[in-house]
């Protein structure tokens, strides 16, 4: 493992992500129903308008690891397309490393490094490194600085093996960890990732998951991850925004999302005596009963911690059995997606 | 702060990937030479029954040196981007096209860049299957010198020309997602008004004041008339302008097509 902090390279930019008030809207047209409709629609369309992201405010410390996070449709993507200065904001404020995006696009381009999903920028008829060497041209990268991050990130991302492969015969692992470091070859500040490991396997997923930590706490990097994986989330993630429909739902630490939605257990309970008559303690529900098997959640905003809950109900019954099951973050997560969108 | 020149290996982009795939090698000579044989024989067959007679101003030399050298330019735009999806519809469907906006080199830019390394290493390739033919006899050399530097300008333009055809056609691609029918008809258009299938002055009087009102004839048929002598050194000169005024509207048109375009990246690009 690489040690020290920004060995190889020199981040210039200060890393920071301010957004406020940001909104975009999109216009587009429409088919009526029908023939008829159709028709019609070819001479006089339809025009309707969609908020993608409305009035979404939130900011990233230079350095910081922040997860975008929402169900599929939310804004996120539309919200880091305004980041990267692809889209223009309807209105609202955007700054990325000191510079409006969609204004200097490619002085932003300079700042930021991107990746999308499984949609690589490399060129599919050409071997990474060549990839690499056309991209050290774009961004202007010196010889001697090119050649000290691809030795880093070969050290971390074991890209040596691979990198004169054609990107068309890349393992979708080998492709994603070659797209991380192209995004990263100029150095920038500022990195979005949106969705980066999906489809991956549990072993690159870890390999890349150790890469973003490093490029974070050792490398100074500000980092902006879309992604559904919660495993992902709960690794690299210590602040959270959370916006659904397009509206920030939540901006807080994960302690916080777990306190606000995922403050649910259960309580599985086998009464030694299977006729013994039960009712709700306070803050205690029986979620469920079969013969002598007892569910017990909690009830209401009062409601115990699991640890309490354990006590009373030992407290108050026989039980020959009793096991807890606390909600993972991908519980409190569904409940947040869907607290949210009710 | 501008891309550095260093850029140029951005038109390297094609012909590496070609010259790393040693079989797409293979195909395009075959294909090059088969057509070849074919158009030398189909144009010495017609003339075989006009007794040495020219037709359309056009004697057999005239006319199978043409048509060779037609076949010959369309290496210079038959590059295969599509089986390393790198054509701009594919960009669009597969989303990648993001990453042209998220690069301090502009989408114009890097096209332009894409576009003269295609052409160049296409023209190296006509070079090449020129010499060939002219060692074989198979075409004639121009006919004079300043016909040969005529024709070179010419060439030149008329390139210029269907790179602006070319990006507009791909342009159409941020509007409708899909250019595959306009590009099958263009190229129809491309090929027959600009003399690959046959030379124009084969055609009717109407057939060739209507394709002089449109930029494809520009871009072959006078390059190609000017070097077999078709067109006399003495009437070159305001095809040559003709050519630059093509050039001159096709790029006002396509800038404004590029600056209207990166407005519509956003809700197509995925």
């Amino acid at each position: 493992m690489i040690a020290g902090k920004q060995t190889s390279g020199d981040i210039q930019a200060s890393g920071d992500i301010r957004v406020r008030a940001l909104t975009k809207t999109f216009r587009s047209s429409t088919r009526r129903p029908g023939a008829l409709g159709t028709l019609r629609s070819l001479v006089n369309p339809l025009m309707v308008t969609k908020t993608a992201v409305e009035d979404v405010t939130f900011s990233v410390a230079p350095g910081e690891l922040l997860a975008l996070l929402g169900p599929n449709g939310a804004g996120k993507s539309t919200t880091i397309k305004m980041l990267t200065g692809i889209l223009v904001p309807t209105s609202g404020e955007v700054s990325v490393a000191g510079v409006v995006p969609h204004r200097e696009r490619e002085r932003n381009a300079r700042n930021i490094g991107a990746v999308f999903g499984q949609r690589t920028q490399l060129w599919w008829d050409l071997p990474a490194r060549e990839s690499f060497a056309i991209l050290r041209d774009i961004y202007g990268v010196p010889e001697d600085k090119y050649r000290a991050r691809l030795e880093e990130f070969d050290e971390l991302l074991e890209l040596s093996t691979f990198w004169d492969t054609r990107v068309r015969h890349l393992s979708l692992g080998q492709r994603v960890r070659c797209d991380l470091a192209a995004a990263l070859l100029h150095d920038p500040p500022v990195v979005f990732l949106d969705e980066p490991t999906i489809g991956m396997d549990v072993v690159v997923k870890e390999q890349v998951r150790g890469f973003l930590k490093y490029q974070v706490e050792e490398r100074g990097r500000t980092v902006l991850l879309t992604t559904h994986d919660m495993t992902e989330v709960s690794r690299l993630a210590e602040r959270v925004v959370l916006i659904n429909d397009g509206r920030l739902v939540m901006d807080g630490t994960l302690e916080e999302i777990r306190r606000k939605f995922g403050d649910t257990w259960l309580v599985r309970a086998t009464l030694a005596d299977p006729e013994a008559a039960v009712s709700g303690l306070p803050g205690i529900a029986v979620v469920q009963r079969e013969g002598p098997r007892v569910v017990f959640g909690p009830d209401g905003p009062d409601a115990p911690t699991v640890h309490q809950a354990l006590k009373r109900v030992i407290e108050c019954y026989e039980v020959s059995d009793i096991a807890l099951e606390e909600a993972d973050l991908e519980d409190v997560m569904r409940a947040a997606y869907q607290g949210a969108g009710s | 702060m501008s891309a550095v020149p260093s850029t140029w290996r951005t038109a390297r982009i094609t012909p590496l990937g070609e010259l790393l795939a040693p079989p797409r090698i293979a195909g395009a000579v075959v294909q090059l030479t088969i057509q070849i044989v074919l158009v030398t024989a189909l144009w010495r067959g017609l003339y075989s029954g006009t007794g040495g007679q020219s037709t359309a101003g056009l004697t057999r030399e005239q006319a199978v040196s043409y048509a060779v050298l037609a076949v010959l330019a369309t290496r210079l735009r038959e590059l295969d981007r599509y089986s390393g999806r790198d054509t701009v519809i594919q960009h669009m469907h597969f989303g990648t096209i993001v990453y042209w906006f998220l690069r301090p080199l502009s989408p114009q830019r890097y096209y332009a860049l894409r576009a003269l390394g295609d052409q160049l290493y296409g023209l190296a390739w006509a070079v090449v299957g020129y010499a060939v033919c002219l060692a074989a006899g198979v075409i004639q050399p121009p006919v004079s010198g300043g016909a040969a530097a005529a024709f070179a300008l010419s060439l030149l333009l008329g390139q210029w020309i269907l790179y602006y055809i070319m990006l507009l056609i791909d342009q159409l691609c941020f509007w409708t997602l899909r250019n595959s029918a306009a590009m099958l008809i263009l190229i129809f258009a491309q090929n027959l008004l600009s003399g690959v299938y046959a030379p124009l002055w084969y055609f009717p009087d109407w057939f060739v004041t209507l394709s002089s009102f449109l930029p494809f004839q520009a871009t072959l048929n006078v390059p190609l008339s000017v070097y077999v002598g078709r067109i006399p050194l003495a009437d070159v000169a305001p095809q040559l302008g003709l050519q630059a005024g093509w050039v001159a509207l096709l790029a006002l048109l396509t800038r404004l097509v590029w600056s209207r375009a990166a407005r519509r990246v956003v809700s197509q690009g995925g």
